[in-house]
């Protein structure tokens, strides 16, 4: 099955002394490398799938590998052979890991990685092989048995990734700005990294991958086809498939209640009990109640049975076309439904991607929509909804969204603004807020056209801290939550470049529109505390910084310049399997 | 005018819980009772019993020849129903006033007589002061198609006048909902004296016409009727110590059927439901502060408190707050999660807010740009990204709001929320088939309105309830507007189709075949459509001695533990292996 397949993946961690030297005020590269795999092993705890981990130190104080012999791969140490990460391993990594007093070479350990992957993969089916290599470069290696290395690499599909605490540009070497400049070895290291990551990318270049948020993207639902076929009237069908595309996404677990002596679920039972609406509170049996609809001051018996004998039905899936309109016919506040979905002609089917093709091209042209009748399966409910053309260089498809039925409608209307003289503001209260959105622009218009804030990339909140508190409790269970993360927090707020910007705007904004609230009320006093002590310290936006590598300028925390920044040189996104946000 | 009189108050009162009552007050004249007149009553009885089922209402007429009233003091004022939740039979009553022969009925009971106005107002104003619940919201409405209904008796005029004036100051909207009249309804000539001016939408120039009103009750038939009201209120803040104040209004969302209730097999009471908490050993009752909540996560069992579990999910206190702008571009169409919310300043709450509001929402507009916002609706509740669209007021021929100023609240996904998708690569088409489809779109253009389509599962529903309460053989039909003319649409292509499938199908291509080697449904569903292999105690103790259970598949041991009883907690084969061979060797 093909579901069933996992990834093996080995966490090589440099445990060595200069991964404990940092600049003042910095975090040193070990702690900053010890959260990136706390998180990422969290995350793999709580993905529970099959996905196996092996960790494997180096520069530690022990040796401990197959490998080792004589004086060859000293001071390497396999922490936990290739399985299912849990709790325990959790814990050991809070408690056990600790900075060593050795050094160790980094290739070497390497090839520990690879002979780990190598004998306990044997006879089991992955789908890939990974290694991430956590470290510094600050060791002195010997490049003799490189090509001999990236051969075994490619020849055993194993994809590698790197994760270093500086910098690393397209140019070279050129020091990292903000930081100290690389050492004599860091330097070679980092040439030798590229050069393996050069050659290792030729052989795989379909798996070369946006760096932006691969770390965070969850792949682990497989979104699920949905066949149907397209239709224009009687005669013209257009076989397709949808998929969901946009839907919000909820944690697969929830909470159960458990007695809170024993924290057993079976010892609690939750009963439902039906009385009638005498004094005595006559208790009833279910299989006494029918249901009823209120009808004005009657209550009209209407039993299921009935209920779904009578009740609107359909006769099965169906995307059928009830006409054209234009697209600004459509509004788009108007959208309801809570999905959005993406249609293609099936993969092996040429002849509809071409039929379809010519209806997304020709409604693109028109600048029009598809209006469609679209039920999911056989009884389903229908729906009334879109079809908009979406043309991008990879693929094109239709954009199905629900719109509203009459009865969805509210017809509310509001008081005039514009037309109410107390309301209408001056030339000169227009110009202040012009000022303001001039400095809050989170697009940057020059050159590039840079988003300073996409909530796209922005993973849920209320699941990251949802997790990162199980994480905790898991952990330590007697121990109050934990504060927020701070760079969630600092995620969620506006850059700081532009909080910058705005305040001058903001003081003239504050003299040109007195506001003055209504006293009585108490529920108005809210949000003043917001703002005063949410920032982040420099070591919290570095730890953002580790988290959503590609994301770290859009995030705009402006404060970056004189942090370590620990940039990944790898291609492949192999820290992505599993569930990757929470 | 023909018609000496037909006119109906209609007044509505709403509760404090949010109830609201209904009187209506025809009037007969004494030749021709105008069919549409009841009708139109009736449909406000049936969608006033959909919209809002806590309204009272009362149908009083005027102009009659009997009378009908405590203690009959009031002449030619004959109240048909006293102010009441309304019901099927009510329901009944009027649509036996229907048609003609509803006329000659109404004829017979009530005949036509003088109008009195006054009367009749002084008669509504009794019924609301016999009411003991308090209402919160009280309402006349008064169907007429008279502009003149004591035809130019000043004395009468100025008794309605002054009847009209006492009304209005205990706190009840007087509405006018008047009929065709030939020649037009001149509402100066008498009833602007009467009707209460447009609400706190006064100073808003929004004057609606009433027969604008009464499209609008029409209208509302058979659809659940909501009340303006905020989900929210809210600071907006647009920075330190600058916060606008706003409410959050829903504009649009799926309406659902309304919850069934149970009821008593015997008697068809309402039954209340209780939930009780209990422990399963000792049996007593349990308090929600003798439970925690849990978890369980590789295989360890993560335990909070309840409010813990709460607590987490709070990010910031409700309130909006504003990140950035960006280009209206930016919005991407398929950012979509679920129905937008609308934004309208709280004059109320913070003075100047509508002022900042207005500027915001102008220059918003001007600029094409939206506002980037964080929001958080209530405590506890995660923040969710909204990108505030303006919209400006639009308003219509006679001066009626067609689009109200304010902003769109559209909800933005997280990154969690958008799916990656593997996109096929299949070829597109050419110009001459793009073309060609070009001429398809064209025949079957329309113009889309969103008030255009009724869901036919919600319409079904409550022609189905109508259909029982009022003891109709069927229930009415409805016109499915969501299925495609399929005779039209093909009529309007004629040979389109055929061509554009001659231009992208090869002949021996069936658009219709099945899309993969479909799997029967029996196989997808697994196990459950087999038949169930039921095995006896004998042989199944057979492969326990023989320890041979891990021979069987993990649906045949399923199905044994459920046969013999055994309790499994988990669904792994070892477990159920375990947990058989330890029952079956007792």
């Amino acid at each position: 099955m093909a579901r069933s397949a996992k990834t093996a993946l080995v966490l090589c961690l440099d445990v060595g002394f200069s991964m404990s030297n940092s600049a003042t005020g910095q975090e040193p590269p070990f702690q900053q490398a010890k959260k990136v795999i706390q998180k990422f092993v969290q995350r793999q705890v709580f993905a529970e799938n099959k996905d196996e981990l092996g960790l494997v130190l180096f520069g530690s104080d022990n040796t401990k590998n197959n490998l080792a012999k004589d004086d060859q791969y000293q001071n390497i140490s396999v922490h936990r052979h290739l399985m299912i990460p849990n709790f325990e391993l959790l814990e050991e990594i809070q408690n056990d890991v600790q900075p060593g007093s050795q050094q160790a070479d980094w290739l070497d350990a390497l090839v520990v990685c690879m002979d780990l992957l190598q004998n306990e993969t044997l006879g089991k089916k992955y789908e890939r092989l990974n290694i991430v290599m956590l470290t510094d470069l600050n060791t002195p290696s010997s490049p003799d048995q490189l090509d001999i290395i990236i051969g075994n690499l490619k020849r055993a599909g194993i994809t590698l990734q790197f994760f270093l605490p500086f910098p690393v540009d397209g140019g070279g070497s050129n020091p990292p700005h903000g930081g100290k400049a690389l050492s004599r070895e860091q330097q070679q290291g980092l040439e030798m990294t590229k050069k393996v990551m050069m050659s290792l990318d030729e052989e795989d270049v379909t798996g070369v991958c946006n760096p932006d948020l691969s770390v965070f993207k969850r792949v682990e639902k497989r979104p699920m086809a949905w066949p149907c076929t397209l239709t224009i009237g009687s005669s013209l069908s257009i076989k397709i498939v949808g998929y969901k595309a946009v839907c919000e996404e909820r944690p697969r677990k929830s909470w159960s209640v458990v007695d809170a002596q024993t924290h057993q679920k079976d010892d609690i039972k939750r009963d439902v009990v039906y009385c009638l609406n005498d004094d005595e509170e006559t208790e009833v049996q279910k299989d006494d109640t029918i249901q009823g609809y209120r009808y004005g001051s009657d209550i009209v018996p209407f039993s299921k049975v009935d209920q779904d004998q009578m009740k609107y039905k359909t006769d099965g899936k169906s995307f059928a076309v009830l006409g054209f309109t234009k697209q600004s016919m459509i509004n788009r506040h108007q959208f309801v439904g809570t999905q959005v979905l993406k249609v293609f002609a099936p993969k092996d089917d040429e002849h509809a991607g071409v039929a379809l093709s010519g209806l997304i091209r020709a409604l693109d042209d028109l600048k029009m929509v598809a209006v469609v009748r679209y039920v999911y399966a056989r009884n389903g409910n229908p729906q009334v909804g879109a079809a908009f053309p979406c043309i991008k260089e990879k693929y094109e498809c239709l954009v199905y969204v629900q719109l509203p039925f009459m009865e969805d409608l509210r017809q509310y209307s509001f008081p005039s603004l514009e037309n109410n003289k107390k309301y209408t503001p001056s030339e000169d209260q227009l110009s202040a807020v012009d000022s303001l959105i001039d400095s809050m622009m989170l697009v940057e218009e020059d050159g590039e056209k840079k988003d300073l804030f996409k909530v796209n990339h922005i993973p849920n909140p209320q699941y990251q801290r949802l997790f990162q508190c199980l994480h905790h409790r898991a952990v330590n269970p007697s121990v109050p939550l934990p504060p927020m993360d701070p760079w969630l927090t600092t995620a969620l707020q506006r850059p700081l470049a532009v909080a910058t910007r705005c305040q001058a705007p903001l003081e003239t904004l504050k003299k040109k529109f007195p506001l003055k609230e209504v006293v009585k009320k108490k529920e108005l006093k809210t949000s003043k505390e917001l703002f005063g002590n949410s920032l982040g310290t420099g070591i919290s936006t570095s730890l953002a910084v580790w988290e959503r590598v590609g994301l770290h300028s859009s995030l705009g925390t402006g404060s970056s310049a004189s942090l370590a920044v620990w940039e990944r040189v790898g291609l492949h996104s192999s820290l992505g399997t599993g569930r990757s946000t929470f | 005018m023909g018609r000496e009189s037909s006119c109906g108050p209609y007044y509505q009162l709403r509760t404090q819980k949010g109830g609201n009552c209904i009187v209506g007050i025809p009037s007969l004249s004494s030749q021709e009772l105008t069919s549409h007149l009841p009708k139109r009553r009736l449909d406000v009885y049936t969608s006033k019993i959909i919209s809002s089922d806590k309204d009272l209402v009362a149908l009083v007429f005027y102009g009659t020849e009997q009378s009908k009233n405590p203690r009959n003091s009031f002449k030619h004022v004959y109240i048909y129903h006293d102010l009441d939740l309304p019901g099927a039979r009510r329901v009944q009553d009027v649509d036996g006033l229907r048609g003609e022969k509803g006329a000659q009925v109404a004829g017979e009971t009530m005949g036509s007589g003088n109008t009195n106005l006054g009367e009749a107002l002084w008669c509504c104003s009794n019924l609301y002061s016999d009411i003991k619940l308090r209402l919160s919201h009280k309402r006349l409405m008064i169907f007429t198609c008279r502009d003149t209904p004591h035809g130019g008796d000043g004395e009468r005029d100025r008794q309605a006048r002054t009847k009209a004036s006492d009304l209005k100051e205990t706190g009840v909207v007087i509405d006018l909902m008047h009929l065709m009249k030939p020649g037009g309804f001149d509402v100066s000539l008498f009833f602007c004296d009467v009707v209460s001016p447009p609400e706190d939408e006064a100073e808003l120039g929004l004057q609606m016409e009433p027969c604008g009103k009464l499209e609008d009750l029409q209208k509302r038939v058979r659809a659940k009727e909501m009340k303006k009201r905020s989900v929210a209120r809210l600071n907006l803040c647009l920075g330190e110590g600058m916060n606008v104040a706003v409410g959050v209004y829903i504009t649009a969302l799926q309406a659902r059927k309304p919850n069934a209730i149970k009821l008593y097999r015997d008697n068809n009471e309402p039954v209340r439901t209780k939930t009780r908490l209990y422990h399963t050993q000792t049996g007593s009752l349990l308090l929600p502060s003798d439970t925690k909540r849990v978890q369980v996560y590789a295989g360890r069992q993560i335990v909070m408190e309840k409010d813990e579990v709460d607590v987490i999910k709070k990010f910031s206190d409700p309130g909006l707050e504003l990140i950035g702008f960006k280009p209206m571009e930016r919005l991407k169409l398929h950012h979509h999660l679920r129905s937008a919310v609308f934004i309208y300043p709280e004059e109320e709450m913070v003075t100047g807010s509508a002022c900042v509001f207005t500027a915001l929402l102008r220059r918003c507009s001007e600029r094409n740009v939206f506002a980037l916002c964080k929001y958080t609706r209530i405590r506890n509740s995660p923040p969710r990204f909204l990108a505030l669209v303006p919209q400006k007021e639009e308003v219509d021929d006679g001066q009626a709001q067609i689009v109200a100023p304010g902003f769109h609240g559209i909800f933005l996904p997280y990154a969690d929320d958008i799916r990656t998708l593997d996109t096929p690569q299949l070829p597109t088409a050419s110009e001459s088939q793009v073309d060609k489809m070009k001429e398809i779109v064209h025949k079957l253009r329309f113009k889309y309105r969103s008030d255009a389509f009724e869901n036919p599962v919600l319409q079904q529903h409550y022609r189905n309830l109508e259909a029982l309460a009022l003891d109709l053989m069927a229930p009415e039909h409805i016109e499915d507007l969501t299925m495609p003319n399929v005779n039209m649409m093909d009529q309007r292509l004629g040979s389109l189709a055929q061509e554009f499938r001659d231009l992208v199908y090869p002949a021996d291509y069936n658009p219709e075949g099945k899309t993969a080697p479909k799997r029967k449904p029996g196989e997808f569903c697994g196990t459950e459509k087999k038949p169930k292999v039921e095995m006896s105690e004998d042989e199944l103790r057979g492969h326990v001695q023989k320890g041979n259970l891990g021979k069987l598949t993990v649906p045949v041991l399923k199905d044994a533990c459920k046969q013999f009883g055994v309790k499994v907690t988990g669904t792994k084969k070892q477990e159920l292996i375990d947990a058989l061979t330890a029952q079956l060797t007792k």
